[in-house]
């Protein structure tokens, strides 16, 4: 009897425990239309502040937070910091499990994947003010908070690549300043032949590592409706910009780390060790090389120039709301301290470049390391922002990586992956 | 004395009947919870365009993520190392594991010393030791440095398929070697001693007494062995994540490391899921053929 009890008392313990699972995002909306300003909230707030032993930015957060606290009595943030490579899986977990948080910090990248998914709240929708916020920032941060008609969330910091050189190594190759154009580019690998110093290095080949080059090729990685990409990425400036890179693989100019070598030395490590001249990265570099190569002063210039221009990639956060939260006004409250000048500006101090128009102006003058990248930001594009970016990713790194092994042309290489991506844009 | 003779009548055969059951409750529940609902959930999974949120509606295909990993080259280069893996490290856990129980099976006041340092790896955490091996197999590691001191020209270990898997290998051989140490070593401890000497009288050598009295003797541990190790060897992760992420261009790929980019990468739970039953047939049907080949063995040696 005793027994039948405590198991007929666990079924019900368990029944209401699946049946409140059910219910949570029903019943999220509906108090959130009636939520008093008064009432004491908890907000929660998924971030990678602190990634790659970043410090800088997780304490420069701290007292922005204690000051939108203060600002709105009642709303408690709770900033969770996550590292990168374990987001996603947790975000994913979270979402099956209907334990969003309120507020995320999320790549511009996944957008569109958790968008559709229905993870994240169509902030155009639940924002009656999103168009003040939405003027204010970069147009080009903006769009990749875009997917099939909405807004899924608001730029909160952006980045870009530029060209990172080390001084040793220009030196070695006799040059005065970084290679500008692709021409000086291939003359500064030709110079540093023959010494132990390869002449570029990256780590894989998805959009973020081989659209600077397409892009500043004068190549396209898809038409401007993003409707195809055969005839675009598999075009004659495409497949010459790529070619420039494989010719140079082949000479033994980029070590094998671009094909996903993981024994090879990493580009943080290996510019400012000596193995290589030149890479691409972002202004986070600035603080980590600070604190792990105090006496490393590379150079910060813009991807070298094609037939293109100069063209890097955009990346950066944006902030959203999930679709599960109880608390949508108190967490819009956050949004908007976001975009104000306190916030950008403190973040930018430490490599958060800003997303608001009139804060970035400032923010390149206060902070001088910055202006290569906001300089690099006004013709930087962004990568695809369709649920599918990842699938995009895998596939051109598997096919261009057979071109720089040689076993297909680059032509055959781009023609195979466009061929491959078309899909992926008509969906 | 009347009352314990009552309890059954009052109690009929019904509270006889439920008694082991409860006994068995604890462990049964675990089971159905955690391996159960799991794996009975997978299989739902895998026959829809499944949609992770917890409140969403997922869309009924069929059987088209199962046609879809049949067309898929990925899922079967995935599938080829995954038994490559096995076959690379079963047999050298067996042979080196067997080799070191009987080196260590005599009495001598070393012996807990080294049964420690080789069981020392089973215990470490797959993720110490995969970054570990990654870097001894790196371009400027240790392995390379060992073959030639000058560095000349290094071996780009985790640059191309094959090369990756043998290092990956090396690590599982390295790291399960001391767990079927163990094993051999208490299957070879419950040898009665008078069989060996038995047969030393009759003048048997060393390799005849191993082959005659000791193989036979350690022969149902041997199975077991090999039908964990068959398991563990298909259901290879970490290792594979850590050292190559799958690359270059998911050439070593494994089973697992693939399903986990298919469902945590594209979020396509449902491929992700129908690449994960699959597994659990392969090796399910792999155990099934193991085990009955070593109890038809039993059965004629009786």
């Amino acid at each position: 009897m005793k027994h039948a009890r405590l198991l007929g008392a666990a079924a019900a313990v368990m029944a209401l425990a699946l049946a409140g699972c059910g219910t949570g995002t029903a019943a999220s909306s509906a108090s959130t239309a009636g939520s008093a300003p008064a009432e004491k909230v908890e907000l929660t707030f998924w971030g990678t502040y602190g990634n790659g032993g970043n410090s800088a930015q997780t304490t420069a957060l701290a007292p922005l937070i204690d000051s939108f606290e203060k600002a709105n009595p009642g709303i408690t943030i709770n900033y969770v910091d996550m590292p990168y490579d374990q987001l996603k899986q947790t975000l994913t977990t979270a979402a099956a499990g209907g334990e969003l948080p309120d507020l995320l910090r999320s790549d511009i990248g996944w957008i569109a994947q958790y968008g559709k998914l229905g993870a994240f709240a169509a902030l155009d929708q639940a924002m009656p003010d999103f168009t003040t916020y939405a003027d204010a920032v970069y147009p080009g941060t903006l769009a990749a908070n875009a997917w099939d008609g909405h807004y899924y969330g608001l730029p909160l910091d952006t980045n870009t690549r530029v060209l990172v050189t080390s001084p040793e190594a220009l030196k070695a190759a006799g040059l005065s300043k970084p290679p500008a154009t692709f021409a000086e580019f291939t003359a500064m690998a030709g110079k540093l032949k023959g010494t132990k110093i390869k002449a570029f290095a990256d780590g894989g080949l998805g959009q973020w590592n081989i659209m600077p080059w397409i892009w500043s090729g004068g190549g396209a990685l898809t038409d401007d409706a993003v409707t195809k990409a055969s005839g675009y990425l598999d075009s004659a400036t495409s497949v010459a910009a790529v070619q420039m890179l494989v010719d140079l693989y082949k000479d033994g100019q980029i070590p094998n780390l671009i094909i996903g070598n993981q024994g090879a030395t990493g580009t943080s490590d290996g510019l400012p060790g000596g193995n290589y001249a030149s890479i691409l990265d972002g202004p986070w570099m600035v603080d980590i090389w600070k604190q792990q190569y105090p006496k490393f002063t590379p150079n910060y210039s813009p991807v070298p120039a094609g037939e293109g221009g100069s063209v890097s990639v955009i990346g950066g956060e944006s902030i959203v709301m999930s679709t599960s939260t109880t608390h949508a006004e108190a967490a819009l409250k956050f949004i908007r301290f976001t975009q104000t000048e306190e916030f950008q500006l403190a973040m930018a101090a430490t490599g958060q470049m800003p997303v608001v128009e009139t804060v970035g102006t400032k923010a390149a003058e206060q902070y001088p390391y910055l202006a290569a990248f906001t300089e690099q930001l006004k013709t930087a594009k962004a990568r695809l922002n369709i649920p599918e970016a990842s699938k995009v990713d895998t596939i051109l790194n598997n096919h261009l990586t057979e071109a720089f092994k040689g076993s297909v042309t680059v032509q055959e290489a781009l023609t195979a992956a466009a061929a491959e991506i078309d899909p992926l844009l008509a969906k | 004395m009347t009352r314990r003779e009552a309890a059954p009548a009052a109690g009929g055969a019904s509270r006889q009947a439920l008694t082991p059951w409860l006994f068995l409750a604890p462990g049964l529940v675990l089971f159905l919870v955690a391996i159960i609902y799991p794996i009975l959930s997978a299989a739902q999974m895998s026959l829809y365009d499944w949609n992770v949120l917890s409140a969403a509606s997922s869309k009924f295909i069929g059987f088209d993520n199962y046609v879809r990993a049949f067309h898929d080259p990925v899922f079967w280069t995935a599938l080829a190392n995954s038994g490559a893996y096995m076959v690379l490290t079963v047999p050298p856990q067996i042979i080196l594991g067997l080799g070191i129980a009987l080196l260590l099976k005599a009495k001598s006041p070393a012996q807990p010393v080294y049964r420690v340092l080789f069981y020392l790896p089973v215990v470490t955490s797959w993720v110490v030791v995969s970054l570990l091996f990654k870097y001894l197999f790196a371009d400027e590691g240790l392995i390379n440095w060992l073959m030639d001191p000058s560095m000349a020209a290094p071996i780009s270990w985790l640059s191309s398929r094959w090369a990756a898997m043998v290092a990956i290998a090396a690590l599982g051989i390295w790291k399960g070697i001391g767990w079927s140490m163990m094993i051999f070593l208490a299957a070879l401890q419950g040898i009665p001693a008078a069989l060996e000497e038995a047969a030393t009288m009759d003048g048997a050598n060393r390799w005849q007494r191993f082959r005659v009295v000791s193989l036979p003797a350690i022969w149902p541990a041997m199975a077991f062995v090999l039908v964990m190790l068959v398991i563990g060897g298909f259901n290879v992760f970490i290792s594979v994540l850590l050292m190559t992420g799958g690359g270059p261009a998911q050439s070593t790929e494994v089973v697992l490391t693939y399903m986990y980019s298919v469902a945590f990468g594209d979020l396509d739970f449902g491929y992700g899921s129908a690449i994960a039953v699959l597994l659990t047939l392969v090796v399910f049907v792999l155990a099934m053929v193991q085990l009955r080949v070593y109890r038809t063995d039993e059965e004629v040696s009786e």
